[in-house]
């Protein structure tokens, strides 16, 4: 049970980097196509479109093995401890990097967003979950020992 | 022995004259059989291209060569000597081995760099070679000249950049939509340079497109060319929703597309990106609508402006390209004096005829010595 939950936590936080990545370079290629600059790096990055593909994807993968990974989380920690929940720090966290992610899927499913500003939510949403992961794990005491 | 040189290109000639003087695939055999007998040339190649017509010869002596070639163009074209001689223009070795190894590497090209070329010297080579009209010497001058324009394309700059503004538009677009064959593609009106753009667009395999014109026959026209559809100018808005790339190409006086129609269409359109090129002059669409959110607007002097910037970046190139020619030619003179020119056979003057005396080129004729 906490095998699972742990592989699909970082599977899903791998998914996640590979959505931050594509929305990087989305921006940068996106910059190159506005500025109408044709050089080496507007040729070797892939299209707005292959990167956009990339982001939605990764995040797709990202946000389901999430859920799965706070589902087994949670489960184990009711075989384990008898309960739902536990007045964690970390497990605060997770539950709001999940509802963060959870709401720029949605956004982007019903194409509410789409290119620049989803690459750069999937940019930020990252970033925030690498703070807080750092944070809490390393300024607030926490049960919760690993990532 | 010599190399010879004789042809005209689109710095010498019109095209009235140039079309007259091509050479048809199917006259080939034909005119190789003819140099051999009646100009007396004992390798050949011809290179006839929509921008040049040259014939290539080996000749043992030059008594006449370059005359009988200038006599063999005449009657080939059909034109008076008189009016074809001003055009023509003919050298030797080592001028006419620097110009075909320059010829192939695309420096004498009217687009400069373009890489067509390089496959036309090598298709003039192989039909030459197989209608056994080389041998030893020009079996090496057309794979060294072919192997020179590799170096040059591979070292310098020559070839990058796009360098006609449908190209750019075409390029820029693959870097928005992908694959660009399944972009819808809408033509607006039936300028020259969108007609153009479109037909580049054709090229990279794009196959659904429309095409919007306020005379719906002229729609029908152009589209019958594309395999498109033609729409009625009245469904443009319908148009947006579905087109990824709007090329607008009209002389209207006012934007035919504004800000305010291209943000709605976004809306319905769930801010799919769309990529709006616009080459009309006055321009077609709002320039503030380029700023909307996946929305790419390019217009002509944007795609001028890149085009600008590749020729400039390929007129920088040309001095390198230079180098690397020189050093390939002078290496191809080397093998060639070592392994063909034996003591015997000389010029009429009696020199290499590829080492001409100081200050003074190696020259066919006095009266028509340099290439022109």
């Amino acid at each position: 049970m906490i095998a699972v939950h742990v592989a699909c936590s970082l599977l899903s936080y791998v998914a996640f980097l590979v959505a931050f990545v594509s929305g990087w370079l989305f921006l940068i290629q996106e910059r190159q196509v506005r500025r109408k600059t044709l050089g080496a790096l507007f040729h070797r990055l892939p299209s707005l479109a292959t990167l956009d593909r990339l982001n939605f994807r990764s995040l797709g993968f990202g946000f389901a093995l999430l859920s799965l990974g706070l589902l087994f989380g949670f489960v184990g920690m009711r075989v384990s401890f008898g309960r739902w929940w536990m007045p964690d720090p970390k497990l605060a966290v997770a539950v709001a990097v999940w509802c963060a992610y959870l709401l720029l899927w949605m956004v982007r499913l019903r194409s509410a967003l789409r290119g620049r500003r989803v690459a750069i939510l999937s940019i930020l949403g990252f970033s925030l979950l690498l703070l807080t992961w750092w944070h809490t794990s390393y300024l607030l005491r926490s049960a919760h020992p690993y990532l | 022995m010599h190399i010879l040189l004789v042809g005209l290109s689109y710095k010498s000639a019109p095209v009235e004259l140039r079309e007259r003087l091509a050479f048809q695939r199917g006259q080939l055999e034909d005119v190789f059989a003819r140099l051999r007998h009646d100009v007396g040339l004992e390798e050949a190649a011809v290179l006839s291209t929509c921008n040049r017509v040259e014939i290539y010869g080996r000749a043992s002596q030059l008594d006449g060569s370059v005359a009988r070639l200038q006599q063999f163009f005449s009657r080939h074209g059909g034109v008076e000597e008189s009016r074809l001689s001003p055009a023509l223009y003919s050298c030797a070795q080592p001028q006419s081995v620097r110009h075909l190894f320059a010829v192939a590497s695309g420096l004498e090209s009217m687009v400069l760099g373009e890489a067509e070329i390089q496959q036309q010297v090598k298709l003039a080579y192989e039909h030459a070679r197989l209608y056994g009209a080389t041998g030893k010497v020009f079996n090496a001058l057309f794979q060294r000249a072919l192997n020179a324009a590799k170096a040059v394309r591979t070292h310098t700059g020559i070839g990058r950049g796009a360098v006609s503004v449908g190209t750019v538009a075409v390029e820029l677009a693959g870097k928005i939509f992908d694959p660009l064959s399944r972009a819808v593609v809408v033509l607006v009106g039936a300028g020259k340079i969108g007609e153009l753009t479109l037909r580049r667009l054709a090229d990279r395999g794009v196959r659904d497109v429309r095409v919007v014109n306020r005379s719906l026959e002229r729609a029908v026209d152009v589209a019958s060319i594309y395999a498109a559809r033609p729409v009625a100018y009245e469904q443009l808005g319908e148009q947006l929703l579905e087109a990824d790339i709007v090329l607008t190409s009209t002389g209207a006086p006012g934007f035919i597309l504004t800000r305010q129609q291209v943000e709605a269409a976004m809306r319905a359109r769930h801010h799919r990106p769309l990529c709006l090129v616009d080459v009309g002059v006055p321009r077609n669409v709002e320039p503030s609508a380029g700023a909307l959110e996946n929305v790419y607007r390019f217009d002509i002097d944007d795609l001028q402006g890149v085009v600008a910037h590749a020729h400039q970046e390929r007129q920088q190139a040309v001095a390198q390209s230079r180098r690397i020619i020189d050093e390939k030619v002078d290496r191809f003179l080397a093998w060639w004096r070592s392994e063909c020119q034996g003591p015997s056979v000389e010029s009429p003057a009696g020199e290499s005829a590829d080492q001409p005396p100081a200050g003074q080129d190696s020259t066919v004729e006095t009266q028509q010595p340099t290439l022109r």
